[in-house]
């Protein structure tokens, strides 16, 4: 397997630098580098977001979330995506009518320009900083500890970490987002081919699905209902992972700047069916990857169970395509992320062309930097951290959606209850106040609390 | 489908993602700790959502034929 990680590494890192000085040589602006020209196709348009959308979190994350907590993981991703694609036939329409108005850097700048208030900005800003670097850095987490797995005399995780965040930022910063988005094209095409291969092979395991599932049924029934055998997917739980699930292309910057860039609305729906159909195709074989593993690997630690399923039970050359499309997975997610961060701060700042985008290179080194640090602290639950990342991000959807929406000026007050109900939910993440107020989830309750007091802020000023 | 959309056509599309939502969520389709009837050995509750999956891909495909903002400028 090692010589085969070597020759597949080998032509991801060439292809890496191959759309990195191709697409520095064609950035002649930095409408170019920082939004790849905004004139993009529905190929590479859904392949992008696609990739963006789903990674390493899908590839690692979601079996285990199955083989663990059973099939209403179904529920939690693929419903909800399912609802998201069709809120962005809306919301894209919208977004773009708008950009065409305002024009267009990030979504922290239009908020400024709608409100007509620096803070908006900022605080949009600042939500998605805190909530963002979690998710960017359990994807580097996640790729890290399943690389220590596979190779445990090479590096510790934080040694892979520190790779990982070198090569990223090294394509990112040279390329700019067309290098980006050519290289989420090849990574969304492998993540389907290898997770196919091995689902596929988990399932040839027991001869047949129906086989598949009347073991599971054999060894842990509860597996195939929900809320699962412990108890996580109450309807409470779905309900509220549908919310903000759906709020992620309004809310997180990497997605909502893809709606913006491509080259018609057309394009942008096309893209949504074309999501929708991938969404389901990713998913399913983490299911028979993941009911494989509760069968055969009840037991085991989280990277015992993923080194096991996706690389000593394969075939050398595609355990080798495991390792490197997990790479790519993760770079494609954490690189959008950290880029789109860049982006976001470079909406904010004044100041010549050259000098902001001096500033943003600067600090995209700076947000991977942090990122990298929590990446070493966070811990193995990837798709519950992947949660606390919508959840957190999705409290900024009103703010955007009044801006997005509506025509007249807007009230200042949504700013601030905005920010309270981020500094609200981070509270309860460092554990100084409950996570739940009465029966409900404090996410929940903020999302809903915050909704109610935007409309009403809305209505009164109509 | 006409090339002027009709808006009532788009209002049928979102009043079905709502509906299908709605219903994705309560006891029709997630019961507590059951998980028959099976179909082709799939779980109850992994075949009525697989279903619900596609109806939703299948809806969005609708609206994106039936969208009101699909003749404007940006859609050139």
């Amino acid at each position: 397997m090692t010589t085969w990680v070597f020759i597949i590494g080998s032509l991801y890192l060439g292809m890496l630098a191959f759309v990195a000085t191709r697409s520095y040589r064609s950035n002649k602006s930095a409408e170019d580098y920082l939004m790849a020209g905004s004139n993009i196709g529905v190929i590479l348009g859904f392949l992008t977001f696609a990739a963006t959308l789903f990674s390493t979190f899908t590839i690692l994350g979601m079996p285990d979330f199955f083989r663990n907590h059973g099939i209403g993981a179904w529920i939690f991703l693929a419903i909800s995506d399912g609802g998201m694609i069709f809120l962005i036939l809306w919301f894209g329409y919208h977004l773009r009518k708008k950009v065409k108005q305002k024009g267009f850097q990030g979504v922290s700048g239009l908020l400024q320009d709608c409100y007509g208030n620096k803070l908006a900005g900022y605080v949009s800003f600042g939500g998605m900083f805190v909530f963002l670097v979690p998710y960017v850095a359990i994807q580097i987490r996640g790729i890290a500890i399943f690389l220590t797995a596979v190779f445990p005399e090479a590096l510790p995780p934080w040694g892979w970490s520190v790779i990982i965040v070198g090569v990223m930022l090294l394509y990112s910063e040279i390329g700019g987002l067309k290098a980006i988005m050519h290289a989420d094209a090849v990574q969304g095409l492998t993540l389907l081919i290898v997770s196919w291969i091995i689902g596929i092979s988990c399932v040839e395991h027991f001869d047949n699905l129906k086989a598949l599932f009347a073991e599971v049924q054999a060894s842990n029934p509860e597996l195939l209902s929900t809320p699962g055998p412990n108890g996580l997917f109450t309807p409470q739980f779905l309900i509220a992972s549908f919310l903000v699930i759906l709020c992620i292309p309004i809310t997180q910057p990497q997605l909502a700047i893809r709606l913006v860039i491509l080259r018609n609305l057309r394009t942008t729906h096309l893209m949504a069916v074309a999501v929708g159909i991938f969404a389901i195709l990713v998913i399913i074989p983490t299911i028979f990857i993941g009911l494989y593993g509760a069968v055969r690997y009840p037991d085991a630690s989280t990277p015992d169970f993923l080194s096991q399923v996706l690389l000593y039970e394969q075939p050398g050359i595609i355990a080798a395509l495991a390792v490197v499309g997990l790479l790519a997975a993760g770079l494609s997610t954490t690189d959008s992320q950290i880029f789109a961060m860049g982006t976001e701060l470079r909406s904010l700042l004044s100041g010549s062309e050259k000098s902001k985008l001096t500033k943003t290179k600067v600090a995209i080194v700076g947000f991977a930097a942090v990122a990298l640090i929590f990446s070493i602290q966070a811990s193995d639950q990837l798709a519950l951290l992947a949660r606390v990342s919508f959840a957190g991000t999705s409290l900024l959807a009103p703010m955007i959606l009044s801006a997005v929406l509506i025509r007249k000026k807007l009230g200042n007050e949504i700013i601030f209850a905005t920010a309270l109900a981020l500094l609200t939910f981070l509270s309860s993440l460092l554990g100084l106040i409950p996570s739940s107020v009465g029966p409900l989830r404090l996410d929940l309750f903020l999302l809903l609390v915050l909704s109610t007091f935007v409309l009403i802020s809305n209505q009164l000023r109509r | 489908m006409s090339s002027t959309p009709k808006k009532t056509y788009w209002y049928l599309c979102v009043a079905a993602v709502v509906l299908l939502s709605v219903i994705t969520f309560t006891p029709l389709v997630i019961p507590a700790g059951v998980y028959e009837p099976m179909l082709f050995g799939l779980p109850y509750t992994l075949w009525v959502t697989f279903l619900i999956m596609i109806l939703f891909v299948v809806i969005t495909y609708i609206g994106t034929r039936v969208h009101p903002g699909r003749n404007d400028e940006d859609a050139d």
